[in-house]
């Protein structure tokens, strides 16, 4: 029976307590949105990663920092365990189809015959197989760096482009570098990919596929006077399986490669992981942390609400303590319906987090929609939260405990 | 649950000042020498502002003094910690108010039962006690109503069971008849001096009104926050 005054009975003072709880609601409302899509991101980027089929990337400073790409590759497939390396060189140009439509693609440049095994087993499957881009070296076309020898013009379109603007296999697309159709190359399509869930909406899977070294004459990265020569933004390499389940081995060709190329940053998959999972432990921090002060609020306002309650019912509590009602037992009953507030408040707030995050993943914008949809309820985290407030409203309940307790009994009285 | 036997009390130059040192200092009890005897009946008279509640808080130990020492069985108790007084007079004192002080969101048995409940009483004792005593002081049938549906003498009433929930030795009533009428300032009357006697219980009662002060055997008469008389019948 929680009855410590006038207003003990909760019912005296619904519109206190629906404010109490509504404050707390929203404080805990945010944490609940930000952690559960921060954290549905990050774990969403992370299973990707892990379901690489590469294990060791070579990456350099600035975009399309790696030079002399071909060349790197072969003596990066003489290192003992490597099955697979190939670089990639992502850059955004134009496409035009027959009718005159055109978009911008992201165009990734590959060596053909190298680049479906650094592919993890889901995404490998989204690729025709072998892909019918040619040359699966890549080495007639670049012919030791001098782009003499005769490129495919083969192209892949991805499913979402494709189906936008009902491009089919063995139709022609221009490629262009910049949203200029007359500067463009003409390529053939030979073929259609699939592309995985994306946070960047459909839009951002408009993509297209081109052997290395088409991309990198068509776009100006086979070398110039403004970029390196033979450009790519990372080798992304597969070792045997005994050694992607060794870390030791998979170190030991983590370093063969860094040796090769002490000027550009060589990562394992695992150390990737583990700076993803740092960073995305850093944004939870944050998060929580941003949602600190949305939580305090809510307490300080739970605390307001007790402190009103406890001047309210002075006398109540008066004749109690008048009676001999220990203060302890005053002092829990207190605390109790602070304690009770933040539970409810909380409950609300997970329940209408959860709610929002549903919302956003029905009617929101793309990217939102996307990322909402990833969201991840943690049980553990969110009861966590939910224990963190209640012992946090402890804190409220303190001082307007304090309060009670502190007023003479013949002062209440009077 | 075994009743608390009434305690003999000595108050020995107790002096009460309240806001020491402030310049709204009031000097409510001024060195009071003062001896009650187990099951005494005490009446307390004199102009408003002259102490009689302050005494009052001091003999129930709601209060502290200042200076002086209040004693219970020969043991001080006036300085004993919060805890230790909030016990004694759970188990000890029934108070008994000018204006009731039922709690509003409590029936009246529940106002009886509340100081059962901070000492544990088992359910279904404590419901068998506050009937009895709801019965006792004429309310039967009237176990479920909230204060603001009894009348003033019907509270008072349920605050004198309350007062006798856990058959305390000692009874403080300030002004108990001074909001009813005549029939219920004798109803309350005879009911304090029966319980009184059934229960063998001191009872202090301060009040304005002749016809209660009458039925004591004992008299004082404070002004200026001293005793000025004291007065035993024979």
């Amino acid at each position: 029976m929680r009855r410590w005054g006038r207003g003990g009975s909760l019912r005296h003072s619904r519109l206190q307590f629906v404010l109490a709880v509504s404050a707390i609601a929203t404080a805990v409302a945010l944490p609940v949105v930000l952690v559960s899509v921060g954290g549905g991101v990050s774990a969403h980027e992370l299973a990707n990663l892990q379901n690489a089929g590469y294990q060791v990337v070579v990456s350099a400073g600035g975009v399309h920092g790696i030079a002399d790409a071909h060349n790197w590759t072969k003596k990066i497939l003489g290192i003992a365990g490597v099955t697979a390396a190939s670089p990639v060189l992502s850059v955004t140009i134009d496409a035009f189809t027959p009718s005159g439509a055109y978009a911008p693609v992201l165009a990734e440049g590959v060596i053909p015959g190298e680049f479906t095994p650094t592919l993890g087993p889901a995404e490998a499957g989204l690729f025709p197989s072998p892909l019918p881009l040619g040359d699966p070296t890549d080495l007639v076309h670049y012919a030791n760096g001098t782009y003499a020898g005769p490129a495919t013009y083969d192209v892949l379109v991805s499913s979402p482009y494709a189906d936008r603007y009902h491009v089919v296999g063995g139709q022609k697309l221009v490629l262009s570098p910049v949203a200029n159709r007359s500067l463009g190359t003409t390529y053939t399509v030979t073929g259609i990919f699939g592309v995985p869930p994306s946070v960047l909406g459909p839009t951002g899977a408009f993509a297209v596929l081109l052997p290395l070294s088409d991309l990198q004459t068509l776009t100006g990265f086979a070398g110039g006077a403004a970029t390196v020569r033979d450009a790519a933004d990372t080798i992304q390499i597969a070792v045997a399986g005994s050694i992607a389940t060794s870390p030791t081995a998979l170190n030991q060709v983590r370093n063969a490669v860094q040796a090769l190329f002490p000027y550009y940053g060589v990562s394992s998959l695992t150390q990737e992981a583990q700076q993803l999972q740092a960073a995305a432990g850093v944004l939870t921090g944050f998060y929580l942390a941003l949602s600190s002060v949305g939580i305090t609020v809510g307490l300080l306002f739970l605390a307001l609400v007790l402190l009103r309650r406890v001047e309210a019912d002075r006398r109540s509590i008066g004749i109690r303590r008048a009676i001999g009602i220990p203060s302890r037992t005053i002092a829990a009953e207190i605390l109790g319906d602070g304690a009770m507030l933040a539970l409810v408040g909380a409950a609300a707030g997970v329940v209408g987090g959860y709610l929002l995050v549903e919302a956003l993943a029905a009617w929101a914008t793309s990217a939102v929609q996307e990322a909402a949809r990833l969201a991840v309820f943690d049980p553990v985290l969110l009861g966590e939260l939910v224990i963190a407030i209640v012992g946090l409203s402890l804190l409220a309940g303190a001082i307007a405990t304090r309060a009670a307790l502190r007023t003479e009994i013949t002062e209440a009285l009077r | 649950m075994s009743p608390m036997a009434a305690p003999s009390i000595e108050l020995r130059g107790v002096t009460r000042i309240y806001g020491a040192g402030s310049a709204d200092e009031v000097r409510a009890l001024r060195g009071v020498d003062l001896s009650l005897s187990p099951g005494e009946f005490l009446s307390v008279a004199g102009p408003s502002g002259c102490g009689k509640t302050t005494l009052l808080n001091l003999l129930g130990l709601l209060d502290s003094p200042t200076s002086g020492e209040v004693r219970w069985n020969g043991q001080a108790v006036g300085q004993r910690t919060d805890r230790a007084r909030a016990r004694m007079r759970l188990e000890g004192v029934g108070f008994i108010f000018q204006r009731f002080y039922l709690l509003p969101t409590l029936t009246a048995r529940e106002n009886v039962e509340l100081p059962m409940r901070a000492l544990r009483v088992p359910h279904g004792e404590r419901n068998r006690r506050a009937d009895r005593l709801l019965d006792e002081v004429g309310l039967r049938g009237r176990e479920k109503a909230f204060p603001h549906q009894l009348s003033g003498g019907e509270e008072q009433r349920v605050a004198v069971a309350r007062a006798l929930a856990n058959d305390p030795g000692l009874l403080l009533a300030d002004e108990p008849t001074g909001e009813l009428d005549s029939g219920n300032t004798q109803a309350i009357l005879a009911l304090l001096e029966r319980v009184r006697r059934d229960h063998e219980a001191s009872l202090v009662v301060v009040t304005h009104n002749p016809e209660v002060a009458r039925r004591a055997r004992r008299h004082i008469t404070m002004r200026d926050g001293g005793i000025l008389e004291d007065v035993r019948e024979a």
